[in-house]
């Protein structure tokens, strides 16, 4: 009988499932650990009451701090567990106004932004803005995830109805100068080094790569070109490496815009999406790579 | 012009920065003023940074170890008091009370915190004690690892595992994003199947079980004081030696004569009493004199 090294245990939701190319990521995350002589099970919401027995904690579950994923990332820190992502990370890239005020402190390349606050929803401020940003700006709730809940708004009426839908949940939000680009890079990033690089194209005739269509629950979602790492720009991985410094040295999917020469970091995503075929088509290691700091 | 709005001053050497024009030296001893003068005074430095808003509005003054309360609620002290949203457009180098009657995650509580954290200054209460005291799982276990005496607790989103594992009758929590206050017991099948219901938003997020074996009560803890017996009085006092939350209503089991901790929501601003407002006023006043004991 063989001796298992360590018990991972990989959070995750019915969703996960769903798309096939991310259930062949989470079975290779399997097979790569076992390989690797780990016991790598899936756990849902139902067992988060089995941490204890387990050596580490992979999440891939959506992560928030309002989400069942921070309880379990949060329960086996606070038991010493191996954990990605850990709680710090949840923490700080699940709140965009707390990752801008990162970015604003330690001087990283971002999308220029400002904060609002409900108190500041009037038309003096909002014509400031206008005026600081041009037309159209971006407004973005700070729970945004998957293109969700970030909106480009042209002129005052839709400028306040949006926000007032947003400051539903949040009392500040991020507003932020339009830049239209063709893709945005993602940069995955593990323990400070460069996992993989993609391009995620965005779709004919829209602004961001996922994009709800109009009276439909689905999303569509553009072209993901996953480019060699080697062949990327250098310039590129230092902004990404920038970025994900001032957060912690997990797993992070960095979104960069290039735009006018410059890289400017659009977010750092914790619990980055990894789909068999796409980020791992030309970096195969990376599901060693993720096990092996897991349990190390 | 400037120390007139703030008040008298008194005569010895003083570095005076103006962010309008630039820092310069005058002759003062202390900044008496009508809040601060017994903030300033113990820990006086010769070198103290004297900022102020162009519109002369706010005065900030930095380089002394001094209380500035930001608060939503209407206090009757002498400290100096900023409103929430005004705080988050300054630049202040404090030791920062955060008074608010609601600390939960993406509200305006939240985000004074993690502003505050964010210029470097230490904060009462942190932003990520903020998260996990709302968090019950989390709270529970954090006060349980503190010694706190807490009721066993199980996190998950199926009913049949409750009855297994905790049985009746059952007190549910929510540990979902948009529920946030109360419990709900079930003292069988049908009423646990609608707390359920109704707490996991349709099972789509988990709930904390938690066996009913007393009687459940609830108080408000004001800096960890409490008006109940010295149980509970003590288990108020832990649970503001763990998250420092100035305020927030408990609530706990007794049983037989043992107070368990259950739980912990915002208070209401309307719950506030008149004796609350100034048990807060005078913790601040003596935190204002003394410092914050946790501050090394």
């Amino acid at each position: 009988m063989t001796q298992v090294l360590s018990k991972i245990a990989c959070f995750v939701e019915r969703y996960n499932f769903t798309d096939p190319r991310e259930e062949n990521a989470l079975q290779n995350f399997k097979s790569t650990a076992e390989k690797l002589g780990h016991e790598f099970s899936f756990m849902f919401k139902e067992r988060i009451s089995d941490i204890p027995n387990y050596d580490a904690v992979f999440i891939r579950a959506t992560t928030d701090p309002l989400y069942t994923a921070y309880i379990v990332s949060k329960t086996a820190w606070e038991l010493g567990l191996r954990v990605v992502d850990d709680p710090e990370s949840i923490k700080i890239c699940g709140n965009k106004v707390h990752l801008y005020t990162l970015f604003k402190k330690h001087d990283v390349p971002h999308i220029p932004t400002v904060f609002l606050t409900k108190d500041e929803l009037h038309h003096r401020r909002l014509v400031e803005i206008f005026k600081e940003f041009g037309k159209p700006v971006v407004l973005k709730a700070p729970y945004t995830s998957f293109s969700r809940y970030v909106e480009k708004v042209a002129c005052e009426t839709s400028f306040r109805e949006v926000a007032k839908r947003f400051f539903r949940k949040s009392d500040v939000l991020v507003v932020q100068k339009f830049m239209p680009t063709a893709f945005d890079w993602r940069v995955g990033v593990l323990d400070g080094e460069v996992l993989y690089v993609c391009k995620y194209m965005i779709p004919k005739g829209r602004w961001k790569h996922g994009v709800k269509l109009r009276g439909k629950p689905t999303f569509i979602w553009g072209r993901t070109v996953t480019m060699k790492k080697e062949n990327t720009p250098a310039k590129l991985k230092e902004v990404a490496l920038k970025a994900c410094n001032i957060i912690g040295n997990g797993l992070y999917g960095v979104d960069i815009k290039e735009f006018g020469g410059q890289y400017v970091v659009v977010e750092v995503n914790d619990n980055p999406s990894i789909y068999a075929g796409y980020e791992d088509l030309r970096n195969r290691d990376i599901y060693e790579k993720i096990i092996k700091f897991l349990v190390n | 012009m400037i120390l007139s709005t703030m008040g008298k001053a008194l005569s010895s050497s003083l570095t005076i920065e103006n962010s309008c024009s630039g820092p310069k030296t005058s002759r003062v001893l202390y900044v008496l003023t009508p809040f601060s003068c017994y903030l300033v005074f113990p820990r006086y430095k010769h070198t103290v940074n004297f900022k102020y808003n162009c519109d002369n509005t706010v005065v900030l003054l930095s380089g002394v170890q001094w209380v500035l309360v930001v608060s939503n609620i209407d206090l009757t002290t002498n400290v100096p008091i900023v409103s929430p949203s005004t705080f988050l457009g300054l630049s202040i180098k404090d030791f920062i009370v955060n008074i608010n009657n609601d600390y939960r995650y993406l509200k305006m509580g939240y985000y004074v915190s993690l502003h505050a954290e964010t210029l470097g200054n230490h904060v009462i209460p942190a932003s990520g004690n903020i998260i996990d005291a709302n968090r019950i799982p989390i709270f529970l276990l954090r006060s349980s690892k503190a010694g706190i005496p807490v009721m066993s607790y199980t996190v998950t989103s199926s009913v049949k595992q409750i009855i297994s594992e905790v049985g009746f009758p059952v007190v549910i929590f929510a540990v979902n994003p948009l529920i946030y206050d109360g419990f709900k017991i079930a003292k069988n099948r049908s009423s646990l199947y609608r707390a359920m219901k109704s707490l996991s938003m349709n099972y789509k997020f988990a709930v904390c079980a938690i066996p009913l074996r007393g009687e459940i009560f609830s108080f408000r803890s004001i800096f960890g004081k409490c008006e109940l017996e010295s149980d509970a009085r003590k288990v108020s006092e832990r649970v503001y030696g763990v998250f420092k939350i100035p305020i927030c209503k408990l609530h706990a089991q007794r049983v037989d004569g043992k107070v368990y901790l259950c739980g912990l929501q915002p208070v209401k601003k309307e719950e506030l009493t008149p004796l609350d407002l100034k048990l807060i006023s005078e913790e601040i006043f003596l935190m204002s004199r003394h410092g914050d004991p946790s501050i090394v």
